[in-house]
């Protein structure tokens, strides 16, 4: 460690420690503004002494320069309609798959018994840290981004406003098949079809018991409104 | 090199010196330090769980998820007692959904942990919002060109995500809606490009007397401090996510679904069991946007069931619950 980064270092100790002269805190100012090591340790002197008072350290959680790096990072917006539920899932031979999505299933988190609420202090940072991988990347069997464009026409009938040409696609049909046949070779138009519905209904749910209004239809940007009502009212 | 954190100190010294460490402090947490006391926050969010409901408005906004983006208009209005909405896609297919709630008083259960009521979970305890999110309010921004607070909303636990909120300063709607990942990354956003608030809507007029609409809400209202819902059915959960509590229960339909959903004021998922189409589906994990769905499959007394857990949820919650499935003793 050079001199000069060491003295820097102790006069942020002293800081913290509220013993740092005027000189100091200037020098202090100006290396932190350059040197994001240094405000790395300021942020965890911080956290660590929100920690030793019983704060919460989640303050420290910024999402301010997150939402400004993630959208830098953001990649131009692919063409085409997307975002049908799970309109990749062709891309996998699906009952192959089986096994390795129930394996990565549970990794994230313990066991419910042992995992209560993390209460603030030192849990806290790690979860903003540690969580974060698993998070992003998931396991290679999860969809990747950007929905294939495919199946608009086939999972949303092209009859608009029409409720009755909207009914015909969902799983409905698929109940015909004796059971025995389907085991094991999934469809992935069913699988589709059949993720679009729950997910079209569970917006519904939002919506009804929430505080969220209309929005969660905004989440159905491509598997259409009109059958996002019906999916309501067939629960009435 | 020795660094020592005397707390007490810091607290006491008020030296300028540490004024000007506050300061910096401030600047580099986002005025975390400087951060409006818990109530404020609190106040902010039941004003905007009223507003939502309560007030005359329509405005366009956009959704976004992972680059893709879609738009929508939004109608709501309050007329003899009624809440009329609806939400016009602007963009793709043509699509329209009209809603209307005969209730206006009407509390579903979101609204009541939103507004910060304690909802009963069992004899012994209660649920409350901010047992499981922290509130900070972090300043002020411009949407959709009026004021808003910005608040940020941390989860206290990894089984949910936070939101980063713009409240309109003079309405108390809700005009901005990032929903984030812990690691701090944006998953969706709903956000307001413009609004306009009060009057009389003409154009919703129209849109009811011409249209049929598609869904009328009577659905249960929740009475302050009722005890949690307890389904008249064959599963149940073996364990939930703390905080969150059952909305509503649908009992098997004609298809052999049944569903059940549920929320802890901000966060919603739902359970949907088929016992139809178990052998039909593979387990597979979905996501769309911020929506993850978790399909598993239970094997009971030789029949399969598909179980399939959906919300705007981590992943990993999603799973912990699909496998705490089972059936009722």
């Amino acid at each position: 460690m050079s001199d000069h980064k060491e003295r820097l270092e102790q006069s942020l100790s002293a800081l913290m420690d509220g013993e740092a002269t005027e000189m100091e805190t200037h020098r202090l100012l100006k290396a932190v503004a350059e040197d994001p090591k240094l405000r790395d340790r300021w942020k965890r002197y911080h956290m660590a002494s929100a920690t030793i008072k019983g704060d919460p350290v989640a303050t420290s959680v910024d999402y301010s320069v997150a939402i400004s790096a993630a959208i830098d990072q953001e990649p131009a917006h692919r063409s085409g309609g997307l975002a049908v539920f799970a309109g990749s899932a062709g891309r996998f031979a699906i009952a192959a798959s089986v096994a390795l999505v129930s394996v990565f299933g549970v990794q994230q988190l313990n066991t419910p018994s042992s995992n209560g609420l993390i209460n603030g202090g030192s849990g806290m940072s790690e979860f903003a840290s540690a969580q974060a991988p698993a998070e992003n990347t998931g396991p290679a069997i999860q969809f990747p981004s950007g929905f294939q464009p495919v199946i608009n026409a086939r999972t949303v009938s092209a009859g608009g406003n029409n409720k009755s040409s909207q009914r015909t696609i969902p799983v409905l049909e698929v109940q015909q098949v004796p059971q025995q046949q389907v085991k094991a070779q999934y469809s992935e138009a069913e699988l589709r079809a059949y993720l679009n519905n729950i997910m079209t209904k569970h917006s519904s749910h939002a919506a009804l018991n929430s505080n969220q209004g209309m929005l969660p239809f905004a989440r159905l940007s491509e598997i259409g409104g009109k059958s996002a009502g019906e999916a309501l009212s067939d629960k009435e | 090199m020795v660094v020592s954190i005397t707390v007490d100190k810091t607290l006491r010294a008020t030296s300028n010196v540490l004024k000007q460490a506050a300061l910096v402090a401030a600047v580099l947490l986002h005025g975390s330090l400087f951060a409006e006391p818990m109530e404020s926050a609190q106040d902010l969010m039941e004003r905007m769980a009223k507003a939502s409901r309560e007030l005359n408005y329509t405005g366009v906004f956009t959704y976004e998820h992972r680059g893709n983006l879609a738009s929508a208009k939004l109608i709501h209005e309050v007329r003899d007692g009624k809440t009329y909405e609806r939400l016009l896609h602007m963009d793709g297919m043509q699509r329209d959904v009209v809603s209307r709630s005969d209730n206006l008083d009407c509390l579903r259960t979101g609204d009541m942990l939103l507004r910060g009521h304690a909802y009963k979970i069992n004899d012994e305890n209660y649920s409350r919002l901010q047992d499981f999110y922290e509130f900070h309010i972090k300043g002020d921004g411009r949407i959709a060109n009026r004021q808003v607070s910005m608040v940020h909303v941390l989860p206290k636990d990894k089984y949910r995500y936070g939101y980063v909120l713009a409240i309109d300063k003079q309405s108390g709607l809700m005009l901005q809606s990032v929903l984030m990942s812990h690691a701090g990354k944006p998953l969706e956003r709903f956000q307001f490009v413009d609004i306009s608030i009060g009057g009389a809507l003409s154009e919703m007029d129209s849109q009811i007397q011409g249209s049929e609409i598609d869904h009328i809400d009577q659905a249960d209202c929740v009475q302050l401090n009722r005890k949690m819902l307890s389904p008249q059915s064959m599963w149940q959960l073996n364990w939930l996510p703390s905080g969150f509590v059952l909305a509503s229960y649908q009992s098997p339909d004609a298809n052999g679904q049944e569903s059940m959903m549920f929320t802890d004021g901000l966060a919603v998922f739902s359970v949907f069991i088929d016992s139809v189409k178990g052998e039909a589906l593979p387990s597979v994990d979905a996501k769309l946007g911020a929506t993850v769905a978790v399909l598993t499959k239970a094997d009971i007394n030789g029949h399969q069931y598909a179980i399939c857990v959906v919300g705007e949820i981590p992943r990993g919650t999603a799973s912990q619950v699909a496998s705490a499935i089972g059936i009722s003793p």
